[in-house]
């Protein structure tokens, strides 16, 4: 199965692992950047309060219906259900599937520079990749916001509310400053998920690991050994991160005992 | 002893409903509030009070009644102002004058106690930094908490917690306080020091609405008792009616089961 003399030819295209390591990281690091700005949109989007149709549920009187036709358009958000429809498609379906209609479908027939990004990266492959991983990514770190947002005790947003603070004043003032502690952790969990899971973006020739453990495997007729080498590539890139993380959750939450 | 003032609160024929109407938490409640009063809150667990409460200031929006505060219909979406334009009304600006207290108190935890309670006059009122700090400060004196200003809320006890929290409140310099089981949540020997400062409002002739499981607090320092079960007011008088000469009985009951 693995033999000295497969790692031995192995070693001598290490060059492309270097470079497949490199353009993984700058991926999963504009993936992370990029998805996060989406996610922040996508999530403000979600906990909105914007009601157009309000004015049909309100009464001649100046109340607001509870229940009936109106009152549930009253409710409708549409910037809300816009969102969720959003994430639930891109949590819902294959990874890969979204990124061959974001390569083959939506940017074929975009004309990008033929640049080669640090003069190896292929500007045509990479932009579509980084694309369709934030997109997908932002799906899942819209709910970690919103969900960091909602864990906030409701009582804190009720004494705001009561001291006269509008619903804008609360969230930057109160619950905003709360639920960043909660959300930067899975956040940075996320981030190791999208190291590894950009390994799909080789299906569609982005030069990372795996497209260097193809290419080996290539010229050298070997599979075992460049497997190998991409395994401990990753997991040298992810293991430390994610211990990195774990060490600053800790000294977060001790912030927090005071 | 009679109503002190003219009335603050009107509320007239409050309902809040839950699944169209299977359950009545709040079952047509009309009551004034006037200037002055100490008006308590009493029944049993599951009555509404709570609910009562909590609707005063539109933390809970009521099924059908109306709160006229201050002369506005605040359960209203638009109001009529003084030239007969419709305008949407701002709660906000009336919750500013309501203070609100906690049966958990609801401190904000990443600030320190001089932010909490400075935070609402700046941002809401726009009260200079100096200004709104002399004040807290000066509010914070007289609860015998100067010298915590700096400290976070973690850092205080559960009585310590709610005596800020009415600062808090009462450094919006509202025109009524309301207060939620404010000593449910402490541990007996802290009671005490919170009573205490409620007691001391009361004194300086601040109108309050107390919610409330402290019978002897509600005998000494109320000037009206309200007693509600099932989402119903069902009888309301001086202290000494309520708790001497209780003809309801419901009250009757509850009273044998809490004095």
């Amino acid at each position: 199965m693995f033999t000295a003399a497969g790692f031995e030819k192995t070693f001598e295209y290490i060059q492309l692992f270097k470079e497949g390591l490199i353009c993984t990281v700058a991926l999963s690091l504009f993936t992370v950047i990029f998805g996060f700005i989406f996610a922040l949109v996508l999530s403000t989007m979600r906990l909105s309060d914007i009601r157009p149709f309000r004015f049909l549920a309100i009464d001649k009187e100046g109340r607001e219906l509870e229940d009936g036709f109106p009152a549930m358009l009253g409710r409708f958000n549409p910037i809300s259900f816009i969102a969720t429809v959003y994430v639930e498609v891109f949590r819902a379906t294959p990874m890969l599937v979204q990124l061959f209609i974001m390569y083959y479908v939506v940017l074929a027939d975009v004309q990008f520079p033929e640049i080669k990004i640090l003069g190896f990266i292929r500007a045509d492959r990479f932009i579509p990749g980084v694309v369709a991983l934030s997109m997908n990514s932002a799906a899942y770190l819209s709910e970690i916001i919103r969900a960091g947002i909602q864990s906030i005790d409701g009582g804190q947003t009720e004494a705001a509310r009561s001291l006269g603070l509008s619903q804008f004043e609360t969230m930057r003032y109160i619950i905003l400053p709360q639920a960043i502690k909660n959300i930067l952790p899975p956040i940075a969990n996320e981030f190791v998920t999208i190291i590894k899971e950009s390994s799909i973006c080789y299906t569609i020739g982005v030069q990372e690991i795996m497209y260097a453990v193809s290419a080996t495997k290539g010229a050298t007729y070997r599979i075992a050994e460049p497997l190998v080498v991409a395994t401990v590539v990753y997991f040298c890139l992810t293991f430390p991160t994610s211990k990195i993380i774990a060490y600053c959750e800790r000294r977060m939450r001790r912030g927090d005992k005071r | 002893m009679e109503t002190r003032g003219d009335v603050l609160i009107s509320v007239r024929d409050l309902q809040k409903y839950y699944n169209k109407g299977a359950i009545r938490a709040l079952d047509g409640i009309s009551v004034d509030i006037n200037r002055g009063d100490v008006m308590v809150v009493i029944g049993p667990s599951g009555s509404g009070k709570s609910t009562f409460l909590r609707s005063l200031n539109l933390l809970e929006h009521p099924t059908g009644g109306n709160i006229i505060f201050d002369g506005v219909d605040i359960t209203k979406k638009k109001i009529k102002d003084a030239f007969g334009n419709w305008k949407k009304l701002d709660i906000d600006l009336h919750r500013q004058k309501m203070g609100m207290v906690f049966q958990h108190f609801n401190l904000f935890p990443h600030m320190t106690i001089l932010d909490n309670i400075t935070l609402a006059p700046i941002k809401v009122k726009g009260i200079k930094k100096e200004e709104a700090e002399e004040l807290a400060l000066k509010l914070l004196d007289r609860v015998g908490l100067k010298g915590r200003a700096n400290d976070y809320p973690i850092q205080l006890s559960g009585g310590q917690k709610q005596r800020v929290a009415i600062v808090r409140a009462l450094a919006m310099e509202p025109e009524v306080m309301l207060f939620d089981e404010p000593t449910s949540a402490l541990d007996p020997e802290m009671v005490g020091e919170v009573l205490d400062v409620i007691k001391e409002l009361a004194k300086d002739g601040m109108t309050m609405v107390v919610v409330t499981h402290e019978m002897g607090f509600a005998r000494e320092v109320g000037n009206r008792v309200l007693f509600m079960a099932d989402g119903k007011l069902l009888e309301q008088g001086t202290p000494e009616e309520v708790f001497e000469h209780p003809h309801n009985p419901r009250l009757q009951d509850f009273l044998s089961k809490v004095l």
